[in-house]
């Protein structure tokens, strides 16, 4: 469970806020999806979801963040660290740099918490099949593509077990098949383990098809919330830097084109468009 | 893709606790430095590492490696220490330089002992994951954040490098000249500096917050997933490597 309270921050050294009076309650077990255009505010509250802010990052901060059952400003960063995960962009900077090999490397914050050995192999093995590391374990992390780095970095948050994800753009250097299995496992993740799974992510294709729900952020204020369908077919959402799907758009120029009725519900999804388009 | 020597091999040496092997390496250069005759200290080199390289089966590597790094000392040495040093019994003379025998055995003596400090780290980086002999350092005290930093440096390095070509490869792709004089190499440095540099920056801060993300500041027991282990006898063998090392040291003093 995620409870945030008229969240607002601005970083040391600039005057405008990066996040204004956010509200956001996200329940356990859902799969929450942030969008936004860049500059929008989705990284920082990934970072205030985590407790990077404002342990990590400072500024001026107003409003409450609890995540986990806790205060995330009055728990240390390393306590909060097996209670909530996040992963970011850029796959390199998130290898550790001290293990040899892929199995190691997903080892390692599991080592940090004190996980006993034994137990380790079985959770091992399961974050490796749940993101599609098979096979690759005994590789050196740094000689994997992009994408499959990108997946360890994703391994290496799961294995920990986490009760929050928070994940910044994770599939920016997935293919699209690397891409929809990643959604699926974290989709696994929220409905198998009651994982609560927040996402920064620009494919809404797979948004719309994954996720429970979509936050959408606009210069830093929370601006739309709701299910899938409902908050990416909103008339206004290009205003705000947000794109369409391509199921909207080509619903969109049937509705022009006097081909499908106005007043039909705009497709967000395949299955959708194939009901709208029948 | 690492910057170290390692090579994984299914050998004795390399099955050994690393704190067994860098038990090895410095009772070597401690004999070494403590040994004062000439055949002395290249009987270790080549009745203790040589033999323990050949086990490991690495011994071309080993050898390649040290051949490369002690014959720069050694043309230097030789000329030095055989026209410099003091002594009677001159070889031959250049104008009004002597070269003399004491002096070429300075050389040879002070070659060897630098031959066996290198052999030994050699074997040592060759037998020994880093990150295997930082955790044996660790359980015996060593503070964890000490290793971290012994063990990244050593894994990160090819990726810098990489990247730095990359970096290189696109302003060449862009006109920039990296190839003539010295001087246009290094103007040539000055586009390639600033964006490794801001990059690693970057890096730099991802990286503590991806490591703070995985507990590695959290205090209180830390587990591993590899289990070091002592073969049967290894504690034996490395408190009788130490009573040599202690016996050589008190010999040279007596």
């Amino acid at each position: 469970m995620i409870d945030v309270r008229g969240l607002t921050f601005t970083y040391s050294g600039t005057t405008a806020p990066a996040l204004q009076a956010i509200e956001l309650k996200i329940p356990e077990g859902q799969l929450c999806a942030v969008v936004g255009a860049n500059g929008a505010g989705k990284s920082t509250l990934c970072f205030a979801l985590s407790g990077f802010i404002p342990h990590f990052f400072h500024g001026e901060m107003h409003g409450e963040v609890s995540a986990a059952g806790r205060s995330v400003a009055g728990t240390p960063l390393a306590d909060l660290a097996g209670e909530i995960g996040l992963v970011f962009q850029n796959p390199f900077s998130q290898i550790s740099g001290a293990r040899y090999t892929v199995r190691e490397e997903i080892a390692f914050g599991l080592e940090n918490l004190g996980v006993p050995r034994a137990e380790m192999p079985g959770r091992i093995g399961e974050a490796v099949e749940l993101t599609g590391l098979s096979g690759l374990e005994e590789r050196s992390p740094y000689a994997l593509s992009g994408g499959q780095q990108q997946r360890l970095a994703i391994a290496s948050m799961i294995v920990m077990r986490p009760r929050i994800l928070v994940l910044d753009e994770p599939t920016s250097q997935l293919d699209p098949a690397g891409s929809k299995e990643v959604f699926a496992a974290l989709r696994a993740l929220a409905a198998g383990r009651n994982t609560t799974v927040v996402l920064v992510e620009h494919k809404l294709e797979w948004v719309a098809a994954f996720a429970d729900r979509v936050v959408v952020l606009a210069g830093g204020r929370l601006i739309a919330d709701g299910p899938p369908a409902q908050v990416l077919a909103a008339a206004d959402l290009e205003q705000h830097g947000v794109g369409r799907t391509r199921y909207t758009l080509a619903a969109r120029q049937a509705q022009a084109r006097r081909l499908r009725p106005p007043s039909a519900d705009l497709p967000v999804t395949l299955d959708q468009a194939r009901e709208f388009f029948r | 893709m690492t910057a170290t020597l390692f090579a994984a091999r299914p050998s004795a040496v390399h099955a050994l606790n690393p704190l067994t092997k860098l038990t090895l390496a410095i009772g070597a250069v401690v004999a070494a430095a403590a040994l004062e005759t000439l055949p002395a200290v290249l009987a270790v080199y080549l009745l203790v590492l040589v033999p323990l390289a050949a086990r490991a089966q690495v011994l071309p590597i080993f050898l390649r490696t040290c051949a490369r790094v002690v014959w720069p000392f050694a043309l230097s040495l030789f000329p030095i220490q055989g026209f410099f040093a003091e002594g009677t019994n001159v070889l031959f003379t250049l104008g009004p330089f002597s070269l003399k025998a004491e002096g070429l055995w300075i050389a040879a003596f002070l070659t060897a002992r630098l031959l066996v400090g290198l052999g030994a780290a050699t074997l040592l980086m060759l037998t020994t994951r880093p990150d295997h002999l930082m955790q044996s350092l660790v359980q015996r005290g060593l503070p964890g954040q000490l290793a971290y930093i012994v063990v990244t440096a050593l894994q990160i390095i090819p990726g810098f490098q990489a990247r730095a070509q990359a970096i290189l490869d696109s302003q060449r792709s862009r006109g920039l000249e990296t190839e003539g004089g010295l001087l246009r190499r290094v103007r040539a440095l000055a586009p390639l500096v600033s964006p490794l540099l801001l990059g690693s920056l970057m890096d730099l801060e991802e990286r503590a917050i991806a490591l703070e993300a995985r507990a590695f500041t959290r205090q209180g027991t830390k587990t591993s997933l590899t289990e070091l282990q002592d073969g049967r006898g290894e504690p034996a063998a490395r408190a009788l490597l130490i009573a040599l090392m202690l016996g050589v040291v008190a010999l040279r003093f007596v």
